[in-house]
């Protein structure tokens, strides 16, 4: 069906799917901080944007005997202000208030910045840019310049409020033609720079739920400014009363990094190394990758110092 | 195109617009209030800041679309009835505006914001504004207004109680003329000037670093509806430059490209959107050539391969080279007792004003007319009069408001040309705007820098030699150039005394968009190198870096060893302020490890002595005009960027007639009917065009009083004029202003009167002297106190004391601003801001990816105006904003040495580098203590 219309709001989510269905080459459009961005920069082709931030039923927050359920639409300057998430939850309202900015995040939703689009310096560009250096991977190009000639794209998974969701567990419940489902939120992240999620176009991030429990998180953010800057690394660090640890590093792989274990079980030293060594950090941004590398160590190691974790 | 509703300001408005426009574009271009400004069109710096439905957003990214059927507040309505509210009212009075180009999104963020929170504390409101970039204030102004509008919001204040205007205008405070202008959102940039038939520009710029043209095609791009015209750099063959020297740059590329974003071609349409469309049918051949990115590939022979000019005087692409040398360094070195010897490496920065370049030109009877958002009306004036091939009485350029300019509007600029030119081929008017990228790639800012520095001194710590080897990346084109090149030498000879003094410096053209003058221009990377090894020597001799300091500077009235002119000198004075305030000694000897405290001072000149353009006309004229009604019409080419020109003219013509200031009206900077002015680099204006404002208005007073006197029969000496009112001594006259007024035009009609400048000849006779040549100069200080995290590196900012010798603040309020952002600025440079390339091309064209500080990473900073009272300045007066930058850079690296032992010789100072140095000196300690 040809719309007449190439910015479509819609009010519910039932008319938020047969738009997305009826149309040839359309996306979900949240907040759309990053992606009115992109899309006047042409890095998205799509031709119909459904803005979905209307829909009343996905702003909303709900707590549950056992879980919270925080609905795509809700931005992050209501995370920051709802007793509910502040409670249970204080380790996210450090997150959402580490994204962009004051004014952004009022624009900015909670399901907008999970499904963020990877960045990378040679693609986050006018279109007069990235003809000038030649197409990166991520825009149609052959290799990525990034890497100097990579045939893997290695843009970065910059979400601050992802990390934490999976430290404590998160599970994401989406839409498709096919119904509602829930998946842990780390599964719908590919690791691939280009396609950065498994959710396909016509699939619509309902919620985020998050199961109620007494485990700590600590958040740490590198960036340059105190504000404004995408992550130049992002660690969330939690563990359970049975001693689950879970290591969740973004802004340094195409998707969040998940290293866990019980350390009952098994080694911690080990289980760092890991998490320090998985990450295919590369020169993208602000930093250089080796200090990157170095600060996941570093923050991996003060928040299991903040946990009340001794290595060694 | 449909139908989007909007009920903006209370008023309801109804257009067609495209799914895909902005918010921004239906408020700025539909409903025509553009006081909704936009800076960045990202998100990132906050100028478009409007109210949609009682929040807050960025309209310069927002779909509009999305608001349709909503309620929007833009600036201009949130002044009752044009009558400024109590924020906007408090922005006015603490001189929280000086370019305005960020006042209406920051007020509107800010006033949602304490609304909202009536109890929010400072560093709340430093949270809430941090999306909003400011460039000119260094945001010390903005956050005392909104959080004493929190106070007297609390209290139920709606106004501020009016200023009683007080009789000394000099020296006392007061907030720009044009100030409340600006809060309402009214004042007009060039963006925001309306024209009817106006044609919209966009340019194709190149896509090769270094490339020659073999074919363009603009056949499609013609034949596009609402394409208007095609131009391509053969029709624009004339070349232009702002020194006589370099006039190196054709308006398009002609036979080849330079740099990636070089202008190749330019289409003239019936909107931007049709304009862009249609540059990219453009379809251009290129033949790449071999590419020059850095220094050293620059220097180097080219063999076969082509220079990147034909006129480099040798087969490589140096541009220039400067040497100078005085006493004899070798034995200087020789008599050292201790010498510090380091290289440095400095990244290129951006002047980031957030108005991005804007202009609109059209030819009439009188020939062409550009409005520009320009620091050299004159420049520019000549410029297109050789371009266009037209006499100069056929060029008019007019400066609208200008939202900051720090050097990077002071060059005529090709976009300028390219308009000129096509508004002449059409006959309708041409508007070029550019983006953030766009302006990002004209650059002309500061150069990276690449350089080795030797400095001797005895073992009491006097300096006795210094010796620079300075390389400088001038991308492109010549720009200021060769200027940039003397300074980072010949600005070193001062403030300290150093006998065997010397220094060799060359700018290489690189495949890069060129670099020229910005803030504090040629000698901020070589300050903080001397400043640098200053400090090393100190702390190897184990004295006090500021002692050290104070024994060394140079005295009052001197003349350095390269024959400057140095006569009121208050370098002592703003050191001695600062380790007062800072409480140095104690600091010093206190603070625990991972804290640090540093030092360094700074040396600028105030005007530049010579013209660019050597000829016999003065500096600067300034004429008067008093007629009938009682005003004072001042007439100046001198060209207000924010940096209060205007406003010092009123003053300085208002104190020395003895009137107030509603009996002066300013004009400026519209080369038809303003008088010359040099323009605004080099901090020349206070100095020149105060002084010469002063010097008419001793002229018009002295004839308003010869009328007087004769009408009266007494004697002139015995006349003064006070309050506005001419008096007499025995107090037998006194007259009210318009009595005066009247019996001086009896007979004639309208007084006019004219004041020039013209600086005294300064300076040695040796090739180069003139660089560096000021009537005048400035001396500062810095102190800054850092937080080093050992285990990351990262540097925490936590305060900075600065004091600076302007000789007199005329007007403290804007001493402060300009001091404020002029620390700020170099805060930026020092800890975070970069031009960052991959092969030539700009990695971070946006205020995402550059990072200019925000309200949270700007430190407290303690404000010092330190008045030296200059000779030969306004009321004593000399520059004030520019050489603040000087010493801030200096001052942090030092304090991180101090905290953590870490030499810093790289900018930015990133905690990459301090990392891995503080890993090195453990590895040293270790090695031995085994």
């Amino acid at each position: 069906m040809e719309a007449t219309q190439s910015y479509i709001k819609v009010k519910t989510t039932n008319e938020a799917m047969q738009q997305i269905n009826s149309l040839q080459n359309a996306i979900f459009v949240a907040g759309g901080t990053d992606v009115f961005v992109n899309k006047q920069q042409g890095n998205i082709e799509a031709g119909y944007l459904i803005d979905v931030s209307g829909i009343e039923d996905l702003m909303t927050c709900r707590l549950y005997d056992d879980r919270i359920e925080i609905g795509a639409m809700f931005t992050l300057e209501k995370i920051i202000q709802s007793e509910t998430i502040n409670t249970h939850f204080p380790t996210l309202v450090q997150a959402a208030l580490a994204v962009a900015t004051p004014v952004i995040r009022k624009t900015a939703t909670i399901g907008g910045n999970v499904l963020c689009e990877n960045r990378c310096f040679y693609y986050n560009q006018s279109e007069w840019w990235r003809e000038a250096v030649g197409h990166c991977l991520k825009c149609n190009g052959d290799i990525c310049l990034a890497t100097g000639g990579r045939k893997n794209c290695f843009s970065k998974f910059v979400s601050d409020t992802a990390p934490v969701l999976i430290a404590y567990g998160a599970t994401a419940i989406l839409i498709d033609a096919d119904g509602e489902r829930c998946v842990p939120l780390e599964s719908i992240y590919t690791g691939d720079g280009i396609v950065s999620v498994t959710l396909n176009k016509k699939t619509l991030l309902k919620s985020i739920e998050i199961p109620l429990s007494t485990k700590k998180v600590i958040f740490k953010k590198l960036r340059p400014r105190k504000t404004l800057d995408f992550t130049s690394l992002t660690t969330a660090v939690s563990l359970d009363n049975k001693m689950n640890l879970r290591m969740v590093i973004g802004g340094v792989d195409p998707k969040p990094i998940v290293v866990e274990g019980n350390l009952k079980k098994e080694d911690l030293l080990q289980l760092v190394t890991t998490a320090i060594k998985k990450p295919r950090v590369v020169e993208n941004d602000f930093y250089s990758r080796t200090y990157r590398k170095d600060m996941i160590k570093v923050f991996i190691e003060n928040s299991l110092n903040e946990l009340g974790i001794q290595i060694n | 195109m449909r139908k989007i509703s909007l009920k903006i300001n209370n008023k309801p408005y109804t257009f067609l617009a495209n799914d895909s426009e902005t918010l921004s574009h239906v408020i700025r271009e539909r409903a025509g209030l553009t006081g909704t400004k936009v800076g960045c069109s990202q998100g990132s710096c906050g100028a478009c800041t409007v109210i949609a439905d009682g929040e807050p957003v960025l309209s310069c990214i927002t779909p509009a679309f999305r608001f349709d059927n909503a309620e929007i507040q833009t600036i201009e309505g949130l002044s009752n009835q044009g009558t400024p509210e109590l924020l906007q009212e408090l922005f006015v009075r603490k001189g929280a505006i000086q370019c305005g180009f960020c006042t209406p999104g920051m007020v509107l963020t800010a006033k949602d914001f304490v609304n909202k929170n009536p109890n929010a504390t400072k560093q709340d409101i430093k949270e809430a504004l941090s999306g909003n970039l400011c460039r000119c204030t260094g945001y010390k102004k903005i956050i005392e207004a909104v959080t004493e509008y929190t106070e007297l919001h609390k209290q139920g204040v709606e106004h501020l109680p009016p200023v009683e205007e007080s009789s000394k205008i000099i020296g006392v405070s007061r907030p720009y003329i044009e100030a409340e202008k600006k809060v309402l959102g009214k004042a007009l940039y060039a963006d925001d000037l309306q024209f009817r038939n106006l044609l919209y520009c966009k340019f194709l710029r190149s896509t090769h670093a270094h490339a020659l043209i073999e074919d363009i095609d603009i056949s499609e791009a013609q034949k596009m509806e609402g394409v208007a015209y095609v131009a391509v750099g053969k029709e624009l063959p004339e070349k232009f430059g702002v020194l006589p020297v370099s006039h190196d740059e054709t308006a398009m590329a002609i036979e080849k490209t330079r740099y990636f974003g070089e202008i190749v071609a330019a289409v003239a349409a019936e909107s931007f959107e049709i304009a862009e469309a249609a540059c990219k049918k453009i379809k251009v051949k290129y033949k790449p050539l071999k590419t020059y990115f850095s220094i050293e590939e620059s220097i180097h022979d080219v063999g076969d391969n082509a220079k990147i000019h034909e006129h480099c005087k040798f087969n490589n692409n140096i541009h220039k080279k400067a040497e100078l040398r005085f006493g004899n360094q070798e034995e200087g070195f020789n008599n050292s007792d201790i010498i510090s010897e380091m290289e440095f490496d400095v990244e290129g920065v951006s002047h980031a004003f957030t108005e991005p370049h804007s202009a609109t030109a059209y030819w009439d009877e009188n020939g062409l007319t550009i409005h520009t958002a320009t620091q050299v009306p004159h420049y520019l004036h000549r410029a297109l009069a050789k371009v266009m091939q037209v006499p100069l009485s056929r060029v008019r350029v007019i400066k609208p408001y200008v939202g900051g300019g720090f050097g990077g509007k002071s060059d005529p600029f090709p976009h300028e040309m390219i308009i000129s030119h096509i508004a002449r081929k059409t006959g309708r008017p041409v508007r070029s705007t550019f983006t953030r990228e766009e302006v990002f790639l004209s650059n002309h800012g500061r150069h990276p820098s690449k350089f080795k520095m030797k400095m001797g001194a005895d073992s009491n710590g006097m300096l006795k030699v210094l010796d620079a080897d300075v390389a400088i990346d001038g991308g492109a084109y010549g720009s200021f150039g060769v200027v940039t090149s003397y300074y980072n030498g010949v600005l070193l000879q001062a403030p300290y005394e150093i006998k065997d003094f010397g220094f060799r410096t060359y700018r290489v053209y690189t495949n890069k968009p060129q670099c020229g003058a910005m803030r504090g221009h040629g000698a901020v990377n070589t300050r903080f190198a001397a400043e640098t090894l200053i400090d090393d020597i100190a702390h190897r001799l184990n004295i006090d870096p500021c002692e050290m300091r104070l024994k060394n500077f140079y005295k009052e009235n001197v003349i350095t060893i390269g024959q400057f002119r140095i006569t009121s000198n208050g370098s002592r004075m703003a050191l001695q302020q600062v380790m007062e305030r800072s409480g140095w000694k104690d600091k010093r000897a206190n603070l625990p490890a991972g804290r640090g405290i540093g030092v360094g001072c700074g040396f600028f000149i105030s005007g530049s002595a010579l013209p660019i353009i050597w000829n016999e006309y003065p500096q600067t004229v300034v004429h008067l005009k008093l007629d009938f009604d009682g005003r004072i019409l001042i007439s100046s080419g001198a060209s207000d960027i924010g940096q209060g020109s205007d406003t010092m003219l009123a003053m300085v013509v208002a104190e020395t007639m003895g009137v107030d200031m509603q009996k002066v009206f300013v004009l400026a900077a519209d080369t038809l009917l303003t008088p010359v002015d040099l323009g605004s680099y080099s901090s020349r204006v206070t100095f020149m065009c105060g002084n010469a404002a002063k010097q008419a208005a001793e002229k018009l007073k002295s004839e308003i009083l010869e009328a007087v006197a004769k009408r009266k029969a007494i004697a002139i000496e015995e006349l003064y004029i006070e309050n506005s009112r001419v008096r007499s001594n025995d107090k037998q006259v006194d007259l009210e202003w318009l009595e005066a007024v009247d019996m001086a035009t009896a007979h004639r009609g309208a007084l006019t009167v004219s004041g020039n400048y013209i600086s005294p000849k300064l300076g040695g006779d040796f090739k180069g002297a003139g660089a560096g040549l000021s009537p005048s100069y400035s001396f500062g200080a810095c102190i800054a106190e850092v937080n080093v995290d050992k285990q990351t590196g990262q540097v925490e900012l936590l305060h900075v004391w600065g004091a600076h010798d302007c000789g007199k603040a005329l007007n403290p309020l804007a001493v402060e601003g300009q001091l404020e952002g002029s620390w700020h600025m170099g805060i930026g440079q020092a800890v975070s801001e970069e031009m960052k390339y991959f092969n030539g091309l700009l990695l971070n064209n946006n205020f995402c990816d550059y990072k200019i500080p925000t309200t949270l990473d700007t430190p407290e900073i303690d404000t010092n105006i330190i008045e030296s009272g200059d000779p030969e300045g306004p009321f004593g007066a000399k520059e004030c904003g520019e050489g603040a930058l000087h010493p801030v850079i200096p001052a942090i690296a030092n304090a991180i040495f101090n905290a953590c032992g870490v030499r810093i010789t790289k900018l930015p100072i990133k905690a990459d580098e301090v990392l891995s140095q503080i890993k090195a000196n453990m590895q040293v300690k270790a090695e031995a203590i085994n």
